[in-house]
C-alpha cells in the first residue's frame, strides 16, 4: 500500500542557514505520526512544506501520491489543516464559520460533528472567534476539521497556548476520532506528554537530520536509560550508539537502544571504569531528551 | 498567470521609471531660463532685446549688438513706455509726423496672448451672451447661458435651469436665416464684464463659414463674414480691443494669420505661419506697429508688422534653450489633457 | 463556492462598507450642500459662470475620498487574512487558488463600486436640478479619475498587504504611491477624457499584482 504522505530528499535553507538536507520519511494510512524536535530543528518548516506554504530548496512532498505544489485543488478536500495556535477566521462567529466552510466540502461535510463539539463550549451563538479563549478556539478549529472529515490531518503544534484541560480534551478527542475513522494524522507539538497518549509513530529530529523514526511502542520498548558510577574526573568517550553521555557527581547517564548485555560488553571492551550499571525504561519525554540532549 | 502578473509589474515599473526619472532630473537641475523681452521699435527700425546676463545685469541691445541705456530704450519705445515718458515729461507731441496723445496711445495699444493649451482644451459647450448695447455703462453678465445643438441654439435660464424656448427660437431662426449651419465648429468669445464693450461671438459653422453673433438691445445680430478665396478657416479669436478697429483674428488651415476688421473684411497679415495648436502667440500692438512673437519649441519668431496694413517689416528668430529631458509625460504645456506622450 | 467566498468577504467588509457609504456620500452631500448654499447666496448664474469660465467643480473635497475608501477597504479585508497567516486557511480550501484570490478582490471591487455608485447617485439626484447636463458632466468627468484612484488604491493596497515580507512591502508601497499619482495630474473637468478608458483598463489590471504577493506567500518568502 502506498503511503498517504511521503517526503523525499527534502533540503531546505533559510538564506545560508541549513535547516536540513536530504530528509525523507513516509506516513502510512491510518497512522498517527508525531514529529518531535527541539525548537529550530525544522518542525514548522516541515509542516509548511507539507501544507504547500514553503517551497523546499530541493526534494518533494507527495500527498495521496501528488506533489503538494502542483496538487489539483479538489484533492485538498481530503487534507485537514490546523495552523499553529488554532488560527481561524477571527472575524466570524461559530455559525458563520461553519456556514462558510460547509460550502467547500459538499457531500463530506459533517455538520453534527462540529456542533456536537460546539455544544460543549460555553459560547454565545453570535460571539466572534477573536473574543474566545485559546481553548475555545482550539475546539472550533478541531470541530471544523472533524466536520471536514478529511483522510489526512496535518496539525501544527496543537498544544500551543492551551491549558492542560483543553490539551487533554483535544488530544483525546482527536485520538478517538482518528482511531475510529482510520484517519491518518501528521502532527507536531512542543509538549511531549500530550503526544505519548496520541501518536502511533514518531520522528525525532535533531538539527539537520532525523534521529529516529519508529513506532512509539517500539521506541519505548527498546530505548533504555543507563546510569552507572564512574570515578571522579572521568570523561566519557562512547560510540554513537550511546546518546549524549554525561557525568554529574560521579554518575554517568546515557541513552541507548542497545540491550543491557550488549552495553556491558561494549563498556568492558572500551574499559570504561564503571560500577553499578542500571538500565531503565523511559517515557516518551525522557526518551526525547535522552536522544536529543538537554542542550 | 504569475508570468503575466510579473510582466505587468515590470511594464508598470518601466513606465514609472521613464515618467518619474526625467521628472526628478528636471526638477533637480532646472534653472531659471534666461528670458528675453523683445520689442520692435519703429524709431530704430529694429528689435530691441532686453535681457538679463549673468554677471552683467540687465542688458538692452539691438540684434546688431549695439547696447542702449534704459533711458534710451524708453525713448525708442515711446508708446510702450508711455507712462514712464509722461512721468519724466519726455513724451513727444508727435511721432512720424502724427500728433499723439497719451490718451490715444492708451486707446490704441493692446496686447494679445494665446497659448496652445487654451486651444487644445476640453470645451464645456456653454456660452454667455452679453448685451452689446447695455442701458448702463457697465457690462452685465446675462441671466441665461446658451448651448448649440445639432438643430439650433438653446438658451437656458440659469436660475431655474429651464430652457427659454422663445429666445432660443429667435436666435435659431436668425442664424438659420443668415445661412448658418448647426452645430458650429468653433465658438470664440470673451464672456466677461471686465472689458470695455461686448462684441458677442465669432462662429465657424458646420461648413466652416464665418459668422459674427451678438445681442443688440435684446435682439440677435448675426452677420455672415465671407472668407477670401482659398481661405479655409481653422481657428478664430474674438479680440475686443479698446480701439474697436478689429473684430478678431482668423487662422486658416494653412496656418496663415488673418485679421478680421470691424467692418468684416479679412486681411492677411505678414506673419508667415502660426499654428495655434503648437505655438504660443503674443502680440503687442500700438498705433504704428505690432510686435508679434510666435513661440515654437526651441525658437521664438519675432515679427514686426505695420499697424495699418499688417505688412511684415522685419523679423528676428531667437533660439530658446530647451531643457526638456526625453521621457514619458502625462501632461503637457501644449494642451489641457492628461494622456501619455513621449 | 463563489457565494461562500463573497460571504466571508462580506462579513469582513459589511460594517466598513456601511461606514464607507455613509462617509463618502456624506462628503459628496456636503459638497453639494455647499454648492446649494452658494447658489442661494450668489445665485445660480454665478455658479454656472465660475464652472464654465474657471473650471470650478465644487466637489474638490471629494478628491481623495474614494482613494481613502479604497485603501481602507483593502486594509479591512486583507489585514485579517495576514494576521497570523490566516491566508493559509483560505488558500487551503479546495478551490483553485487563483480563483479564490481574484474572487476576493472582485468582492472588494464590487462593494467599492456599490459605495461609489451611491455617491454618484447622490450627485445625480441633485446636480441636474440646478445645472445643465454639460456642467453635471464636467463634475462627473473631474471625479472619474478620483473614483478610478479608489479602485487603484484598493488593488494596490491588497498587493502591499498580501506581500509576505516587510522589505518588499515598503517597495510596493512606494511603487503604489507613484502609480496613484497618475490619477491626480489634473483636477479639472474632462482632462482625462480620452485616456480614461485606458486608465480604467490599467486600473483593473492592477489586480494581477496581488497574485505576485500570494505566490510569494505560497513559496514561504520571509
Amino acid at each position: 500500500m502506498s503511503p498517504i504522505l511521503a517526503c523525499k530528499h527534502l533540503t531546505h535553507y533559510y538564506g545560508k542557514r541549513k535547516i536540513y538536507e536530504d530528509l525523507s520519511f513516509e506516513v502510512s494510512r491510518g497512522r498517527i505520526l508525531g514529529l518531535l524536535g527541539k525548537n529550530g530543528t525544522g518542525k514548522t518548516t516541515t509542516i509548511n512544506i507539507l501544507s504547500g506554504y514553503l517551497k523546499p530548496r530541493s526534494g518533494e512532498c507527495l500527498i495521496f501520491g501528488e506533489n503538494i505544489q502542483t496538487m489539483p485543488p479538489a484533492l485538498r478536500r481530503n487534507i485537514g489543516l490546523l495552523l499553529e495556535g488554532h488560527v481561524q477566521y477571527q472575524f466570524m462567529n461559530i455559525t458563520q464559520i461553519e456556514r462558510f466552510y460547509s460550502a467547500f466540502y459538499p457531500g463530506q461535510w459533517k455538520k453534527e460533528a462540529y456542533y456536537e463539539l460546539m455544544r460543549m463550549l460555553k459560547v454565545a451563538p453570535g460571539q466572534i472567534i477573536s473574543r474566545m479563549s485559546n481553548g475555545q478556539r482550539s475546539q472550533v478549529a478541531l470541530g471544523l476539521i472533524l466536520a471536514q472529515n478529511p483522510e489526512l490531518l496535518i496539525l501544527d503544534d496543537f498544544s500551543l497556548g492551551l491549558d492542560p484541560g483543553y490539551r487533554r480534551l483535544f488530544s483525546d478527542y482527536l485520538r478517538d476520532y482518528a482511531r475510529a475513522e482510520g484517519k491518518t494524522v501528521f502532527l507536531t507539538s512542543h509538549i511531549i506528554q500530550d503526544m505519548e497518549r496520541l501518536i502511533d509513530d514518531c520522528i525525532i529530529m535533531d538539527y539537520g537530520r532525523i534521529l529516529t523514526q519508529q513506532p512509539v511502542g517500539q521506541l519505548l520498548d527498546t530505548l533504555r536509560r543507563y546510569t552507572c558510577r564512574v570515578p571522579e574526573g572521568y570523561v566519557p568517550r562512547l560510540p554513537e550508539a550511546f546518546h549524549h553521555p554525561s557525568v554529574v557527581r560521579g554518575v554517568m547517564e546515557t541513552c541507548s537502544f542497545l540491550p543491557p548485555a550488549e552495553v556491558e560488553r561494549v563498556f568492558a571492551e572500551l574499559q570504561v571504569p564503571y560500577s553499578e550499571l542500571k538500565a531503565e525504561k523511559v517515557n516518551l519525554e525522557d526518551a526525547f531528551i535522552g536522544l536529543t540532549g538537554k542542550y | 498567470m504569475i508570468r503575466i502578473s510579473k510582466i505587468f509589474l515590470f511594464v508598470t515599473l518601466a513606465v514609472l521609471a521613464v515618467w518619474q526619472l526625467p521628472w526628478c532630473y528636471a526638477f533637480l537641475t532646472t534653472k531659471a531660463a534666461p528670458s528675453r523681452f523683445v520689442m520692435y521699435s519703429s524709431l530704430l527700425d529694429d528689435f530691441i532685446l532686453t535681457g538679463y546676463t549673468e554677471g552683467v545685469g540687465i542688458t538692452r541691445q539691438d540684434p546688431a549688438g549695439h547696447t542702449y541705456s534704459e533711458h534710451e530704450v524708453d525713448s525708442l519705445l515711446p508708446l510702450f513706455y508711455m507712462r514712464q515718458l509722461v512721468a519724466d515729461e519726455r513724451f513727444p507731441d508727435s511721432l512720424f509726423g502724427v500728433a499723439v496723445s497719451p490718451r490715444e496711445v492708451q486707446q490704441t495699444s493692446f496686447n494679445f496672448r494665446m497659448r496652445p493649451s487654451a486651444v487644445n482644451a476640453p470645451q464645456t459647450g456653454l456660452y454667455f451672451l452679453l448685451e452689446s448695447m447695455p442701458k448702463r455703462v457697465d457690462l452685465e453678465m446675462p441671466a441665461d447661458a446658451f448651448r448649440f445643438t445639432g438643430e439650433g441654439v438653446e438658451f437656458i435660464v440659469m436660475d431655474t435651469n429651464t430652457p427659454d424656448a422663445g429666445k432660443s427660437a429667435r436666435y435659431t431662426r436668425m442664424l438659420s436665416d443668415k445661412g448658418f449651419r448647426f452645430p458650429p465648429r468653433e465658438v470664440s468669445g470673451n464672456p466677461t464684464t471686465m472689458k470695455e464693450y461686448d462684441n458677442g461671438y465669432l462662429l465657424l459653422d458646420a461648413d466652416g463659414k464665418l459668422f459674427h453673433l451678438k445681442q443688440t438691445v435684446g435682439q440677435p445680430y448675426v452677420k455672415p463674414l465671407p472668407l477670401p478665396d482659398g481661405v479655409e478657416a481653422e481657428h478664430v479669436f474674438l479680440t475686443e480691443f479698446r480701439d474697436r478697429q478689429l473684430l478678431g483674428f482668423l487662422i486658416d488651415t494653412e496656418h496663415r494669420f488673418h485679421v478680421i476688421r470691424a467692418d468684416g473684411t479679412i486681411v492677411r497679415t505678414g506673419i508667415p505661419a502660426y499654428d495655434p495648436a503648437r505655438d504660443q502667440l503674443t502680440i503687442f500692438g500700438n498705433l504704428f506697429d505690432w510686435t508679434v512673437c510666435v513661440s515654437s519649441p526651441g525658437v521664438n519668431h519675432y515679427y514686426a508688422l505695420r499697424a495699418d496694413d499688417y505688412a511684415l517689416v522685419k523679423s528676428l528668430d531667437v533660439e530658446t534653450a530647451s531643457d526638456e529631458v526625453p521621457g514619458l509625460s502625462f501632461t503637457s504645456p501644449y494642451d489641457r489633457y492628461v494622456r501619455p506622450r513621449f | 463556492m463563489l457565494q461562500a467566498i463573497f460571504y466571508k468577504e462580506w462579513i469582513k467588509l459589511r460594517w466598513y462598507f456601511l461606514l464607507a457609504v455613509l462617509v463618502t456620500s456624506g462628503v459628496a452631500g456636503y459638497c453639494l450642500l455647499r454648492m446649494d448654499r452658494a447658489i442661494e447666496l450668489k445665485g445660480a448664474a454665478h455658479i454656472w459662470e465660475v464652472m464654465v469660465l474657471k473650471d470650478a467643480v465644487f466637489i474638490d473635497y471629494m478628491q481623495f475620498v474614494p482613494l481613502l475608501a479604497g485603501i481602507l477597504a483593502a486594509l479591512v479585508q486583507f489585514m485579517p487574512e495576514m494576521q497570523r497567516k490566516c491566508l493559509k486557511l483560505t488558500l487551503h480550501l479546495p478551490c483553485p487558488q487563483q480563483r479564490m484570490v481574484f474572487s476576493m478582490l472582485a468582492s472588494g471591487v464590487v462593494l467599492l463600486a456599490g459605495c461609489f455608485a451611491v455617491n454618484i447617485g447622490v450627485m445625480l439626484a441633485y446636480l441636474p436640478t440646478v445645472l445643465p447636463a454639460e456642467l453635471t458632466r464636467n463634475i462627473l468627468s473631474a471625479a472619474a479619475p478620483w473614483y478610478l484612484a479608489g479602485f487603484a488604491g484598493y488593488l494596490l493596497t491588497a498587493w502591499v498587504c498580501l506581500e509576505p515580507t516587510w522589505k518588499l512591502r515598503v517597495c510596493n508601497l512606494l511603487i503604489g504611491a507613484l502609480v496613484v499619482r497618475a490619477y491626480y495630474l489634473a483636477p479639472v473637468p474632462q482632462a482625462y477624457n480620452g485616456f480614461l478608458p485606458w486608465l480604467a483598463l490599467y486600473t483593473f489590471a492592477l489586480s494581477l499584482l496581488a497574485w505576485i504577493s500570494v505566490s510569494r506567500f505560497k513559496a514561504g518568502k520571509q
